[in-house]
C-alpha cells in the first residue's frame, strides 16, 4: 500500500515537473521573443500616452472609484451593525446596499452598477484601436512585412495594453492605508537569513530599477533584468519564510482590518482585466472599423455585468443564476476576492479566456494572409 | 499511387497539400492532416505541390544568379485571379521596373514578395529563400515601401525611424548609425523632429523611402516611390533610386513610363494579371516588328523618287512643314538607312535640317502592348 502510494507520488512528482519544465520553455521563448520586438512594445505603450482617450479614461475611472472610495470610507467609520469587515468587498459591491444616513444621495447618484459599467466600457475602448486603426490607416501592411513573427506582435500589442491597464489601477494604492486602517508601522531589528534575503531581494530590485534608467547597451539592460528577477525571487522567497517562520519581523505593521483581501483583490482584477482586454483585442483584430469594435466589444462585457444586475430579480438558487454567476466578474471580485477568497474556478475562467483570446488573435492575424 | 498514410505522412512533415478539386486552389497549413476532410472524391486530386526547404541547393543556385525569381505565382481572390502564371527574375545589382495599367496585380505581386499575402500557387524566392518557407529571413533581407506610404501621424520623424530600426533588429550604436546615414541619404535632417502627420507627400515619400533603408536590405521592393510628387521632387527621387541602384537591387513598380526609361534597366510589363513583356529597355523598343522610323527635315521640297530606290526602305511619308518638308521614312529590314540617306543627302544637295531616328517610346511602346496589338509573348523571361 505504502509503496503503490510513493510511486504515484512520484509519478505525479515527475508529470509536474515536466510539465513544470515545458512551462518554463515556453515562459522562456516568449520572453525571447518579446525582448526582440522590445521596439513595439515600448511604442505601444507611448502611443497610449499620446492620445487623449487615455487621460479622459483614467478622469472617468479615478472620479468613479473615488466616489465609490468616499462611500466605502464613511461607512468604515460607523460603528456597530453597519460597519464592514471587508472593506473591499463594499468598495467593489455590485449588489445594492441600503445605505441609510446623511450619504443616501450620493448612494443614489453612484449606484452600485455604475462602477461596474464604466468599468466594463475601459477595456473596450482601450483596445479598440489596437488592430482596427492600422488597418484602416494601412500601417497594418508595413508592421506584417517587418521581420516580425505575427504571435510578437500581438503579445507586444497586449502587454502594452495591460502595462497601460495596470497604471489605470495603480492610483488605487493611495487608498490603502486609509482602507486598511494602518495604526502604526514599527521598524525592529530582527536580522534573521531570511529576513535578510529579503531585504537583499528588495535591494537588488532598486539597483536594478537604477541600472534601467542608465544608458547600458543591451548587456548592460540584460544584466538588470537578470539582477531584477533575482533580486524578486529572492525578496518572495526570503520574504514569505521570513513572514510565517521568524517570530519578530522586520517591519511590523499593525493594520486594524486584514491586508490579504486587498492582494486577492488585485489578483483578481488582475486576472479580469487581462481576460477583458484579450477579448477586446479579438475583436478589433477581427473588425474593421474602431467604433464597431468598440461596441461589440461592450456587447459582450454586458453579458458579463449581466448576472450582477439581475440576481434581484430572478431566483438566485435556479439553474439560469448559477449560469450567469459562473461568468459574472463584478460578482466574482465583491463577493469572493474580494473577501479573499482565490476561487481557482475564476481564476481558470479569466486565464483560460484571455490565453484563447489571445491564440485567436495570433491566428486571425495568420489569416490576413491568406486572403 | 502512395498509400494513404505515406501520403498523410509525408504530408504533414514535408510540404504543401493542394487540393484541386475545388475551383479555388486552396492551401492547408499547420493544420495536422488527420484533421482535413479527406473525401474519396478527393483523393485523386491530392498532390504534393513542392518540397520541403530541404531542396535548397536549387534555391542558392538561382541566387547566384537572380536575386529575385518567381514562377508560376498565382493570387485568386475568391473566384477573381489577380494574377495568373507571373514569372519573372530580376539579376542582382540590377533596377527593373514594374509596369502596368491600374488593376493589373502590380501591388498583389509585391505584397507577396513582401510576405504580406500568400500567393494561391507558385513560387516565390528572393536570395535564394522561399518566401513562403522562411518569411521572417526573406523579410529581413527587403526593404519594402508600400503604395501611399503609411505612416503614424503623431510620431515623429526620427522617433519613427527609430522605431522601424527597432523592429528590424537594429539596437544602440548601430541604429543610431543607420539613422543619420538614412536621414542624410534622404535628404530628411531638416525635419527630423518635425511630426509625421505635418510634413508634406514628398517628405512622407522620403520617410517611407528612408523606412525601406534603414537595415541596408540587399533589395529594395518600392510600390510607386514617387505617386503624387511634384516635378522636382520626382527627379529628386529618380536620382536617389539611380544612386541606390549601385548599391542595391531594386524592384520598382510604377506607372511612370518616363520615370522607368530614365532608371530602369529592364522592365517588365505586366496587364491584366499577365506579364506581357519582360525584357530589357532596348529590346523592349525594338520589338516591334524591327521597324525604325528616320525622320528627315529639309528645307524647300525634297524628290522621293531617290529615295525608293534605296534598299530597305519601306513607307515613305512625306508632309509641309513651314519653310520646307519632313519625311518619314520608315525601314522595313534591319539595314541601316541613316549613312545612304546621308550620302544621297549630299548628292543632291538637300538643305538637311535634321536627320534623326524615331524612337518609338516606351509610352507607345506600352499602350499598343496593353491595348493588344502587339501579341503578348512570355519568351525573354531573363530581363
Amino acid at each position: 500500500m505504502l509503496l503503490a502510494v510513493r510511486a504515484t507520488e512520484s509519478l505525479m512528482l515527475a508529470v509536474l515537473g515536466l510539465a513544470g519544465l515545458l512551462i518554463a520553455g515556453i515562459a522562456i521563448a516568449l520572453i525571447v521573443g518579446l525582448f526582440q520586438a522590445r521596439s513595439l512594445l515600448r511604442k505601444e505603450f507611448t502611443a497610449y500616452f499620446i492620445s487623449p482617450v487615455a487621460y479622459v479614461m483614467l478622469v472617468v475611472f479615478l472620479a468613479v472609484l473615488g466616489c465609490r472610495f468616499y462611500l466605502a470610507l464613511d461607512q468604515l467609520t460607523q460603528g456597530g451593525s453597519q460597519g464592514i469587515e471587508f472593506p473591499m468587498q463594499y468598495l467593489f459591491s455590485i449588489l445594492p446596499r441600503g445605505i441609510a444616513g446623511s450619504k443616501a444621495w450620493l448612494m443614489e447618484l453612484f449606484s452600485s452598477q455604475a462602477f461596474w459599467v464604466v468599468y466594463l466600457l475601459i477595456p473596450p475602448l482601450l483596445t479598440m484601436r489596437l488592430f482596427a486603426e492600422e488597418r484602416n490607416s494601412g500601417t497594418l501592411e508595413v508592421l506584417m512585412t517587418a521581420p516580425l513573427k505575427d504571435w510578437q506582435v500581438v503579445l507586444s500589442k497586449y502587454l502594452a495594453c495591460f502595462a497601460f491597464y495596470v497604471i489605470l489601477w495603480l492610483p488605487t494604492i493611495v487608498y490603502l492605508p486609509v482602507l486598511l486602517d494602518f495604526k502604526q508601522v514599527e521598524w525592529q531589528p530582527a536580522w534573521t537569513t531570511w529576513s535578510i534575503l529579503f531585504v537583499g531581494g528588495l535591494g537588488a530590485v532598486v539597483l536594478a530599477g537604477l541600472l534601467t534608467l542608465l544608458p547600458l547597451g543591451t548587456a548592460g539592460r540584460l544584466s538588470a533584468g537578470l539582477i531584477l528577477a533575482a533580486g524578486a525571487a529572492c525578496a518572495s522567497i526570503g520574504g514569505w519564510f521570513h513572514y510565517h517562520t521568524d517570530s519578530a519581523h522586520v517591519v511590523e505593521v499593525i493594520a486594524g482590518i486584514d491586508p490579504m483581501p486587498v492582494l486577492s483583490t488585485y489578483l483578481g482584477l488582475a486576472l479580469a482585466g487581462a481576460m477583458l482586454l484579450a477579448q477586446g483585442m479579438l475583436v478589433s483584430s477581427l473588425l474593421g472599423s474602431q467604433i464597431v469594435a468598440a461596441l461589440v466589444s461592450v456587447l459582450l462585457n454586458l453579458a458579463i455585468i449581466v448576472g450582477g444586475l439581475l440576481p434581484l430579480v430572478i431566483d438566485t438558487g435556479g439553474t439560469v443564476s448559477k449560469i450567469l454567476y459562473s461568468f459574472c466578474v463584478p460578482l466574482h471580485i465583491s463577493q469572493e476576492f474580494g473577501r479573499g477568497q482565490v476561487d481557482t474556478r475564476h481564476v481558470i475562467l479569466y486565464g483560460s479566456v484571455a490565453l484563447f483570446c489571445l491564440f485567436l488573435t495570433v491566428r486571425s492575424l495568420e489569416s490576413r494572409r491568406w486572403r | 499511387m502512395n498509400t494513404l498514410a505515406e501520403t498523410y505522412f509525408r504530408g504533414y512533415f514535408n510540404s504543401i497539400r493542394v487540393c484541386s478539386y475545388r475551383p479555388v486552389p486552396c492551401r492547408v497549413r499547420l493544420l495536422p492532416a488527420v484533421l482535413i476532410p479527406l473525401r474519396r472524391k478527393h483523393l485523386g486530386c491530392w498532390q504534393t505541390v513542392r518540397g520541403a526547404p530541404g531542396d535548397s541547393a536549387r534555391s542558392e543556385l538561382q541566387a547566384e544568379v537572380a536575386v529575385i525569381h518567381v514562377s508560376q505565382l498565382t493570387k485568386y481572390y475568391g473566384d477573381y485571379a489577380a494574377i495568373r502564371d507571373v514569372s519573372f527574375e530580376v539579376p542582382r545589382g540590377k533596377i527593373v521596373g514594374f509596369l502596368g495599367p491600374n488593376g493589373a496585380g502590380k501591388t498583389t505581386t509585391l505584397r507577396i514578395l513582401a510576405g504580406y499575402l500568400t500567393a494561391t500557387s507558385g513560387q516565390a524566392t528572393i536570395d535564394g529563400l522561399d518566401v513562403f518557407w522562411q518569411p521572417v529571413e526573406v523579410r529581413r533581407r527587403i526593404g519594402y515601401m508600400p503604395e501611399n506610404c503609411p505612416l503614424y501621424p503623431e510620431m515623429r520623424v526620427a522617433e519613427y525611424l527609430r522605431f522601424r530600426a527597432g523592429i528590424k533588429g537594429l539596437h544602440g550604436r548601430r541604429c543610431r548609425q543607420r539613422l543619420d546615414y538614412v536621414l542624410n541619404r534622404c535628404w530628411l535632417s531638416e525635419v527630423r523632429r518635425q511630426l509625421v502627420g505635418t510634413l508634406s507627400k514628398g517628405y512622407r515619400q522620403r520617410v517611407g523611402l528612408a523606412d525601406a533603408l534603414l537595415a541596408d536590405p540587399p533589395v529594395l521592393i518600392l510600390d510607386e516611390p514617387t505617386a503624387g510628387l511634384d516635378p522636382s521632387q520626382i527627379r529628386a527621387s529618380r536620382a536617389l533610386i539611380r544612386e541606390l541602384g549601385k548599391e542595391h537591387t531594386i524592384l520598382v513598380s510604377t506607372h511612370i513610363l518616363p520615370e522607368v526609361e530614365m532608371t530602369c534597366d529592364s522592365v517588365i510589363i505586366i496587364h491584366r494579371g499577365r506579364v506581357v513583356a519582360s525584357s530589357s529597355l532596348a529590346e523592349l523598343t525594338t520589338r516591334a516588328g524591327a521597324e525604325t522610323v528616320i525622320v528627315v527635315e529639309a528645307e524647300g521640297s525634297i524628290a522621293t523618287e531617290s529615295i525608293r530606290q534605296l534598299a530597305g526602305v519601306g513607307r515613305l511619308e512625306s508632309e509641309p512643314i513651314p519653310n520646307g518638308t519632313r519625311l518619314r521614312v520608315t525601314t522595313d529590314g534591319p539595314r541601316e538607312l541613316t549613312p545612304r540617306l546621308c550620302d544621297l543627302a549630299v548628292q543632291q544637295g538637300w538643305k538637311l535640317r535634321e536627320l534623326r531616328p524615331q524612337r518609338q517610346s516606351l509610352e507607345e511602346m506600352f499602350v499598343r502592348i496593353v491595348e493588344d496589338e502587339i501579341p503578348a509573348t512570355n519568351s525573354a523571361r531573363r530581363a
